[in-house]
């Protein structure tokens, strides 16, 4: 009889055939969920890629300037006929100012690499809709075939702020925002945010009032991030009188947005380590204060840390509220203080992707490819942190 | 025969969690350099008791404690009482080892680093090298004291916190069933060492273990359900319980 009970447990049954059939369908369901990520994920990629690599390079062509004292009226003269037209107008707009700089250069010629006009480069890429007439595409492949039109690493990308021509814009100016805004951010949210979870978790009394606080700063940390572009423009503009525009009023609003991550993020950390080394500690007469510095900080650091660099990651890219504090306006200079107007990366990409001319699509898919190297570097960096200061307790 | 001393001294304990009472009046005295075991079954409120005499129950929220727990005669629960000095004389050693995740050496320094006892330097090594010694696990950690206290076997993690608990120099060393993580060989060891150390230190242990309290103990008390039910030498209580429920739990006929 038990032999018998056995051996029907064993043979496959309906209940079991169907269990079967429940897992495999399951795993499929998961496995066909992955693949369509993926596919996103790779589409993403191939088409930012795609479109952004070309702005790493940019067409230059080879002149000759003869700098004279007549240049510094009229910029024109210091080219030919020909290579005036060709050449990028901000550029030519620089000589001036570069002769006021370096006299000694008057009466002298030289032969420069010079970045040229942006209709130039598109047509070279063979981008449709470079605009260039007919006449100068024969130019530009003649000097093409004469080696004196050639396409150049884009160092002017990285070196110069925004333009209203594309051939010159670069991300230099919003970098440095996005840095300083940052900076602000890190200063004000990773230790205010550390403290009150340390308050929280280790020192305040569990009752009602603890609770509530934990309730709204989980809920905070889910609201959309717009309404934290208000609450800085309402606190930090309207009441405290920070300049609209500045890297102080983006950064004490990111702040603002990236507290909530940071607590929560501190406070699972702090949980995490085991209440035996907390009794150690108490055990041998170390106060709160001694127990929480001495030995549930050091254990919980790359917690935190892992938690504040996502918080910063999460500011660094945040566009909308930045928007309501007034920082996607054009600003082609790098600020020099935290209170002068300023712009951020994603704040420069979202103001290029709104531009008509279509040298610009190029520079938007190169400045996102450089937030996203950012990004995952900054996400990397926790990943590792994390991995590394695993402690066996 | 020296005179019986009374290290600890309770009086009419009650301790609640929260709306439960979980000691309802325990009366008993802890004699000076003795070995005093506290037995019982699981529940009965072991932990709980042993905690009372280092305030180790004050980090509890909810819990709430009458009555008077008098060390050398002074109430431990006075309001003018300083908690860290009091855990400065009455160490504990708990039931998982638990060294901090630092070197074996700044394991034992710690302590007295933040009480003030000694300066780093040569007489911290000294007092390191004599805590590692008393719990006997200097042979075995000598040439590795920078080495992180957490790559000790088990039964070295427990005498490298016994030996952090003896830095301090209390008087009385609490242990909470010490052995419950050891194998025979390891918790034979600790039972020399609390056979050596109770010259020096007023010993009381919470155990499961009856052959550890038979052997390693003067003093055993009875705990049930939150009441103290025998206290005595520990071999009258072995030999002769004058409670049947003591006898029962002896003998393992408890349920
Ligand atoms: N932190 C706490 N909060 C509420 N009740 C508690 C707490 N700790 C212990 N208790 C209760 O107090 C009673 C005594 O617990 P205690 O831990 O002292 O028992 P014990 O004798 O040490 O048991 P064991 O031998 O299993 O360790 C139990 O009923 C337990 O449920
Ligand atoms: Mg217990």
């Amino acid at each position: 009889m038990a032999e018998l009970m056995l051996k029907s447990a064993l043979q496959s049954d309906a209940r079991k055939r169907r269990r079967n059939r429940a897992d495999r369908r399951f795993k499929w369901y998961g496995f066909t969920a992955l693949v369509l990520a993926m596919a996103f994920l790779v589409f993403f990629f191939i088409d930012i890629i795609g479109k952004g690599l070309p702005a790493f390079q940019q067409a230059e062509m080879l002149v000759q300037v003869s700098y004279s004292e007549a240049v510094k009226d009229n910029y024109n003269l210091a080219l030919d006929k020909i290579s005036r037209k060709l050449v990028s107008r901000s550029w030519l707009r620089t000589i001036p100012m570069m002769l006021e700089d370096h006299p000694e250069l008057v009466g002298t010629t030289s032969e420069e690499w010079v970045v040229t006009d942006y209709h130039i480069d598109q047509f070279l890429k063979g981008h449709e809709g470079h605009g260039l007439i007919e006449k100068d595409q024969k130019l530009v492949e003649k000097l093409c075939e004469e080696g004196k039109i050639k396409l150049a690493f884009n160092s002017g990308f990285f070196t110069h702020g925004d333009s209203k021509m594309p051939e010159n814009a670069g991300i230099l100016a919003s970098a440095i925002g996005s840095v300083l805004v940052l900076l602000l951010t890190m200063l004000v949210a990773v230790p205010i945010g550390v403290m009150t979870a340390i308050y929280l978790e280790e020192f305040a009394p569990d009752n009602r009032f603890t609770q509530l606080i934990e309730v709204n700063i989980n809920n905070l940390a889910a609201i959309p991030s717009i309404l934290y572009g208000l609450l800085g423009l309402a606190i930090f503009i309207n009441f405290m009188g920070v300049p609209r525009s500045s890297a102080l009023a983006g950064g004490l609003t990111l702040a603002l947005m990236t507290l909530p991550i940071i607590i929560i993020a501190t406070r699972a950390a702090l949980r995490a380590v085991p209440e035996t080394i907390r009794e150690a500690a108490y055990g041998l007469g170390a106060s709160n204060l001694q127990t929480v510095w001495d030995h549930v900080l050091p254990l919980a650091k790359p917690g935190i840390l892992t938690g504040a660099i996502i918080g910063l990651a999460q500011a660094m890219g945040e566009t909308a509220p930045l928007l309501i504090v007034g920082m996607m306006a054009y600003i082609p200079e790098a600020p020099h203080s935290i209170l002068e107007a300023t712009t951020v990366l994603p704040a420069q990409v979202y103001t290029w992707s709104g531009e008509s001319i279509r040298a610009f699509e190029e520079r938007t898919a190169a400045g996102i490819m450089v937030l996203l190297a950012v990004l995952l570097s900054m996400n990397a960096l926790a990943v590792r942190l994390r991995n590394r200061s695993e402690t066996n307790w | 025969m020296k005179t019986k001393k009374n290290k600890l001294t309770v009086r009419n304990l009650k301790l609640w969690y929260g709306e439960s009472e979980a000691l309802h009046g325990i009366d008993l005295d802890i004699v000076s350099g003795k070995v005093t075991s506290l037995i019982g079954p699981s529940g009965c409120g072991k932990s709980t008791f042993l905690r009372c005499f280092n305030r180790m129950n004050d980090r509890i929220p909810n819990c709430r404690v009458e009555g008077e727990v008098l060390l050398e005669g002074h109430d431990i629960y006075a309001p003018d009482v300083d908690v860290v000095q009091l855990r400065s004389h009455v160490g504990m050693v708990f039931q998982k080892p638990n060294p901090f995740p630092k070197s074996i050496y700044e394991n034992i320094a710690y302590a007295p680093r933040i009480h003030g006892m000694v300066d780093d330097g040569d007489d911290m090594d000294e007092l390191v090298e004599t805590a590692l010694k008393r719990a006997s696990i200097w042979d075995e950690v000598k040439d590795k004291l920078q080495q992180p206290g957490t790559a000790l076997s088990g039964g070295q993690q427990q005498r490298l916190c016994i030996a952090r608990t003896i830095a301090v120099q209390p008087d009385v060393i609490l242990m909470d069933e010490p052995c419950s993580a050891l194998d025979p060989i390891a918790t034979a060891k600790i039972e020399e060492l609390m056979d050596e150390l109770k010259e020096d230190y007023t010993i009381v242990i919470v155990t499961h273990n009856m052959q550890q309290a038979a052997r390693a103990s003067d003093y055993t008390a009875y705990f049930y359900l939150g009441d103290l039910i025998e206290y005595g030498e520990t071999q009258k209580v072995f030999t002769t319980p004058r409670d049947q429920r003591t006898e029962d739990y002896i003998t393992g006929r408890f349920g």
